[in-house]
């Protein structure tokens, strides 16, 4: 037998999990820890969604974590070292094989844009699930911008821009981008490189709410659209055919809020991008029993199914260095300058030494 | 005197020529003692290198020359270091014409009180002998080529050397009496640094003096010649500055040279004063603070010029002084040159009850400036305040150093006129006698 890899899946090769963040709100030293305990559901929805994603098939090794604070070793917690998802803890999201990338202080706007430990080696093949959970300004509206640790934010122009240097350098295939806060569909408005979808849990002037109260923590355990979204992913294994337009409408009409989605730079037809692309590492492995003849050049399948209508810039400036410019002249002090000042000089010698002198020189 | 001037020469010379050609060169043009933003040498060459490829060099912040410095630059670059080297010889040779024509003067005037028997005994004393001022020039020439000051800024080929040669060239007209030298030259000193505007007070108090027009300020006379040489003044520096608009083609370097010195931008710790303090200012407070501290450098020269009057070589000396002390980015160089005037005044230094004290801290604070500088910027365990302590202790030593001599003259104000002291006590021995 001879298995023979389907690389058809074309641009497909590997998906790689983008960084999965959690910006909670955190305190300086001398507020108290009480204020931010609140925001317990935000490391909850995270890490449900870091283990759906795992679960699915994704390495840590492709996975960014960001976790803006230590809820399962806050003084508070009932039940230290656990983060609960669901009410009467049946599930504990924080255990043995969490792996936490950047932590506490470290989630900042600058290492969610460049970070400098733990990057994600993407290329233009890489298909990027970006899911954002926390704060836009304060609970009562923050139009367009993030809060990362109650001292820093980060505008939706910043994410459209990072996004598009991304794009530049062909870091990327696809992107999928899921936030879920308070007029989460701000922060995805000013997005303009291709290929990018974007899924909010509410609409600019709409508060996003949570979900399940849970009397023995005492807190909120996690917000209604990840809710949702999580328990859609339950349903989703590695080998499904769920596609884009189920995940859409995964929150639409259970709650208050309207989600809100953008896919108009996405290139491909939701319904036909599988959930899988981005949410699992897939794959497929077809068994078959004839021979096949490697000689050949293998043709890429069915035609692209993205057209390559987007060029590149040029990444050397080539221009420059094949045509070299001819090297620049000098400069020189223009004559004019030259002959004021000289004449002063004689002038100021003469006057102060006598005419007596001119004799000498003519 | 020809002999130990032509000795001294050859020995500064050999001393820069063996350090230029030594590693030390590299380091010591990297010392934020020896060169500031305004007169480093990197940035000439930085400034020459945006102008050949087309760019004004005022733009960005790199470059705070003034154009005729480009000019003089352009075609000397390459013979940096013999430019370098001749300009301190100016400087030298100007003071020591300097002290011999102060000199002469001197003798002059003593020698005629003396026959008008106007001193009496014990005032001998004070009265400086030809044979001991016979060397005076020759120890000014010393005290300036051979100041490690000096030769640590030629070695650094900071401009700075260049703006003392042409103090010193002021000061020489003055002294040999011409006008229009004197303003043309103290237009291209205040063109070069604002801050010699100040040396026009006694500039123009030395000619009074020369012509004998008496300073009264309602007596035509003196308005005459105050204006004709303000004339001179102002129009030179119109048209030097006219001159350097015509060089570049824009007016680019006004808010970079001019701008930068009032406004200090740069707060790269130096030997003066401003660094520290507007690092550590509020942004409401700086116009305010920048305003206080320049008008401490031009506020000196009223008081100073109505109690020096009748000595405007002092208050020449003075003043220079005041300005290397207070200004935005002093460095060793502009220390060096009041430094070499000292000699001229040295029959004052038996007056000078803390002549040692201040030695000791000028000597250590600048044994004390790499050391301190090491351990803030390399070792990490001290910090700017250490280096700024020194700082404030070597402006400190340099304020008392030169207000010393100040006070001792006004109380023996030696050579031709002590009327204080000696008038007291002849009148205490007449009194005894009778």
């Amino acid at each position: 037998m001879a298995f023979s890899l389907d690389t058809n899946c074309g641009l497909l090769n590997h998906n790689i999990i983008g960084p999965i963040y959690c910006t909670s709100t955190i305190f300086p030293p001398d507020i108290l820890i009480t204020q931010f305990w609140f925001n317990y559901r935000h490391v909850a929805n995270t890490l449900s969604v870091y283990r759906s994603v795992k679960r699915l098939g994704i390495p840590d090794s492709h996975i960014v974590l960001m976790l803006a604070d230590d809820m399962a070793c806050n003084y508070r917690n009932p039940k230290p070292a656990t983060v609960f998802s669901h009410k009467n803890m049946e599930f504990n999201v924080y255990g043995d094989d969490v792996e936490v990338d950047y932590r506490g202080y470290e989630v900042t706007v600058e290492n969610f844009l460049t970070p400098r430990s733990k990057r994600l080696l993407s290329d233009d093949r890489s298909n990027i699930l970006i899911y954002l959970t926390g704060q836009t300004g304060n609970s009562h509206g923050g139009n367009g911008f993030l809060k990362f640790q109650d001292s820093e934010e980060i505008s939706n122009m910043e994410l459209a821009d990072a996004f598009e240097q991304m794009w530049q350098k062909r870091r990327y295939n696809e992107l999928l981008f899921i936030i879920d806060t308070c007029q989460g569909a701000s922060m995805y408005e000013r997005f303009y490189s291709p290929n990018l979808m974007a899924l909010a849990s509410s609409q600019v002037g709409e508060d996003s709410l949570s979900h399940q109260p849970d009397l023995a923590i005492g807190v909120h355990l996690m917000d209604k659209y990840t809710f949702y979204l999580l328990e859609f992913l339950e349903e989703v294994h590695p080998a499904s055919q769920a596609n884009m337009n189920d995940l859409v409408s995964v929150c639409a009409h259970r709650v208050s809020v309207s989600p809100g989605h953008h896919t108009d730079l996405f290139q491909r037809n939701p319904g036909s991008v599988l959930i899988t692309d981005f949410f699992g590492s897939v794959r497929k492995v077809e068994i078959t029993k004839d021979t096949i003849n490697l000689t050949s050049s293998v043709k890429s399948g069915s035609g692209d199914m993205q057209i390559e209508s987007l060029t590149y810039v040029d990444q050397l400036p080539v221009a420059e260095i094949i045509h070299q410019k001819p090297k620049q002249k000098d400069w020189h002090p223009p004559d004019g300058f030259i002959l004021g000042l000289w004449t002063l000089i004689l002038l100021v010698f003469f006057q102060t030494y006598g005419i007596k002198h001119l004799k000498h020189i003519f | 005197m020809a002999a130990p001037l032509t000795l001294l020469l050859i020995v500064a010379v050999t001393i820069r020529a063996v350090l230029f050609r030594s590693s030390l060169a590299e380091l010591i043009s990297e010392r934020v003692e020896v060169v500031s933003p305004l007169n480093a040498w990197k940035r000439v060459v930085e400034g020459l290198a945006l102008l050949d490829l087309g760019v004004s060099p005022y733009s960005g912040d790199v470059f705070h020359e003034t154009p005729l410095m480009i000019y003089l630059f352009h075609f000397t670059v390459d013979y940096a270091e013999i430019v370098f080297m001749v300009s301190p010889y100016f400087v030298d040779c100007l003071s020591c014409l300097l002290a011999s024509l102060d000199r002469a003067k001197i003798f002059r005037k003593q020698k005629y009180a003396l026959e008008s028997d106007r001193y009496p005994a014990d005032c001998l004393e004070l009265l400086r002998s030809p044979k001991e001022m016979f060397y005076i020039p020759l120890k000014v020439a010393m005290f300036y080529l051979l100041n490690p000051f000096t030769i640590l800024s030629c070695v650094a080929k900071s401009t700075c050397g260049l703006n003392n040669a042409i103090i010193a060239l002021f000061i020489f007209c003055t002294l040999k009496g011409s006008a229009l030298l004197s303003g043309i030259l103290l237009a291209l000193a205040t063109y070069q640094s604002i801050y010699p505007l100040t040396l026009f007070a006694p500039a123009l108090l030395f000619f009074l003096q020369r012509l004998y027009i008496p300073v009264n300020l309602r007596r035509s006379s003196f308005w005459c010649f105050t204006l004709q040489y303000a004339f001179i003044y102002v129009g030179s520096l119109v048209v030097i500055t006219g001159l350097s608009f015509f060089l570049l083609g824009s007016w680019d370097f006004i808010p970079s040279v001019y701008g930068f010195i009032f406004s200090v931008p740069d707060l790269t710790p130096n030997i003066g004063l401003f660094w520290y303090f507007f690092a550590e200012m509020f942004e409401h407070f700086r116009l305010f603070f920048i305003c206080v501290f320049q008008i401490n450098v031009f506020f000196y020269t009223i008081p100073l010029s109505i109690k020096l009057k009748e000595h405007p070589v002092f208050l020449i000396f003075m003043q220079i002084a005041i300005i290397s002390i207070f200004k935005s980015y002093p460095t060793v160089g502009d220390v060096a040159l009041y430094m070499a005037f000292l000699p001229a005044w040295s029959h004052l230094y038996r007056f000078l009850r803390n002549i040692f004290l201040v030695s000791c801290v000028l000597l250590a604070c600048s044994a004390l400036f790499p050391v301190l500088w090491h351990l803030w910027i390399y070792a990490g365990s001290a910090n700017s305040n250490f280096y700024y302590a020194i700082t404030l202790l070597f402006n400190f030593g340099q304020t008392f150093l030169i207000i010393r001599p100040l006070t001792r003259r006004r109380k023996h104000p030696g050579g031709f006129d002590n009327e204080v002291s000696c008038f007291k006590s002849s009148v205490w021995k007449s009194s005894l006698k009778s």
